[in-house]
């Protein structure tokens, strides 16, 4: 690296008389081979790592997470069931299907593409290391989603929301805290019915949301919204189970891809890659 | 607007017009729509018990998933996991479903099961979006436990309104129904 650096900045002031032999200043940002031998290791692991990370980015759907649910299956978990049509939120309604004797209907067509995108989403970011957080404030489903929190080694939140968790968090809970890379919300509403401080929170801090939203949310703040119902059991528990398998197959191919290269799995347990 | 406009175009279904003659409805509707495929049909007129309207969510929808399984294996055809997964599309879905054959949710009788119980209160899920609450009967009462199917009568899927001074309406997130009585499992003849 410092070698490399080196040889940048002999290219930038032109000194001839610092200019080996085998330093060419063709190229202004790279060095080369011989440069390259003086520090093999870093180098060498740098790329490959770079290499790994990069393939899944080739392929549309690299975790092929499309064999994961299918039609049926959001169907029988009742997914497309919403609210009355008073619940409405006006910006649902692009999501929803049509409304039957006052009750919405959810579009699982849609449905369907924005599952897969958000389930690509997550399983992207934890091939990389990312930290997870599970967000719901249903009192209902909170254990499911902490279980599911905890099988998948992420974390989960479902009490509380401290306003200064995400916006004031050096100073609330001590210098040099890692916040969450994504946060998944199994509901984006608390308690009262209004849009959860952490939609609003995570888009200030830059992190991206993943949220099931009802045809009573805002789903505008959400950067990947899955229009689909979040009161009935059936449906939280197929969510849960479908972000834990993609989680987990996400972490395993990460693994593989580790254990190929000959690499020491180092950089999947949340490092700074 | 548009959406609404879809669905009354989409499903074609005359009870959402006339929601008292939801049983004579529902039987025209079965012979005279032109869009359905003949599985469909013949499964829709199997699955109707006579007057009595007793459907049940999952076990109506088993039924008919089990009915389409023999249908498909009499016929001899290759069934690749894919291919009947991949069949049916949402719209013919929805269309099949027990809750939009039902129509509307006032006094139709549906077979819940219990999943929760407090003290005198049965949480009971009867296969739409939510469950209702319903107080524990004078008559039988220690029968009703975790995993008992009950007969209910339903009032509405959900319970909402609309306050004064409020944008949206106000949800209580359960549904309202009345409670008839336990299936007698063992003997399946009487239903109390």
């Amino acid at each position: 690296m410092a070698a490399g650096v080196l040889t940048k900045g002999l290219c930038g002031f032109r000194q001839p008389r610092i200019v080996a032999a085998g330093y060419s200043c063709s190229g202004p940002l790279y060095a080369t081979a011989t440069a390259v031998k003086t520090l093999p290791l870093q180098t060498d692991s740098t790329a490959v790592t770079d290499e790994i990370q990069n393939l899944p980015l080739e392929t549309p759907d690299f975790f092929r997470l499309s064999e994961l649910f299918s039609l049926k299956d959001l169907f029988d978990a009742r997914v497309h069931l919403g609210h009355k049509k008073g619940c409405r939120h006006r910006l649902m309604e692009p999501y929803l299907f049509g409304s039957r004797l006052g009750q919405d209907i959810i579009d699982l067509d849609q449905t369907m593409a924005h599952l897969q995108s958000a389930l690509n989403f997550t399983a992207h970011i934890a091939y990389r290391g990312g930290i997870i957080l599970f967000v719901s404030r249903r009192r209902q489903f909170s254990h499911v989603v902490e279980s599911t929190a905890g099988d998948c080694g992420e974390y989960a939140h479902t009490r509380y929301w401290q306003g200064g968790l995400l916006t004031n968090a050096p100073i609330q809970y001590g210098p040099g805290v890692r916040l969450p890379d994504l946060i998944v919300f199994l509901s984006t509403l608390n308690n009262v019915f209004q849009q959860h401080v952490g939609v609003r929170d995570a888009a200030k801090m830059n992190i991206p949301t993943v949220g099931v939203v009802d045809s009573n949310c805002n789903p505008s703040l959400v950067t990947y919204p899955v229009p689909g119902n979040d009161d009935t059991p059936a449906a939280m528990e197929l969510y849960c189970r479908l972000f834990k398998m993609t989680i987990n197959r996400a972490k395993d191919k990460r693994r593989q891809m580790e254990l190929l290269q000959g690499l020491s799995p180092a950089g999947l347990i949340h490092g700074s890659s | 607007m548009a959406a609404l406009c879809k669905v009354v175009a989409g499903l074609r279904t005359g009870t959402c017009v006339f929601p008292k003659r939801a049983i004579d409805i529902c039987k025209s509707l079965f012979s005279t729509d032109s869009g359905e495929t003949s599985e469909g049909k013949a499964v829709e007129e199997t699955q109707k018990p006579a007057a009595d309207k007793v459907k049940s969510g999952f076990a109506a929808a088993y039924e008919q998933h089990t009915d389409l399984q023999q249908r498909q294996n009499q016929t001899g055809t290759t069934v690749r996991l894919g291919s009947t997964r991949n069949e049916k599309s949402f719209a013919s879905l929805l269309r099949n479903s027990p809750l939009m054959q039902m129509g509307p949710a006032k006094d139709k009788m549906v077979i819940g099961k219990i999943f929760h119980i407090i003290k005198d209160d049965l949480y009971i899920d009867f296969g739409a979006k939510f469950h209702c609450v319903c107080k524990r009967p004078t008559v039988d009462g220690e029968k009703y436990q975790r995993g008992s199917r009950v007969r209910l009568r339903l009032e509405d899927l959900e319970l909402t309104s609309r306050f004064l001074g409020a944008n949206t309406d106000t949800t209580l997130l359960e549904a309202d129904a009345f409670l008839l009585g336990l299936i007698e499992s063992k003997d399946g003849k009487t239903k109390e």
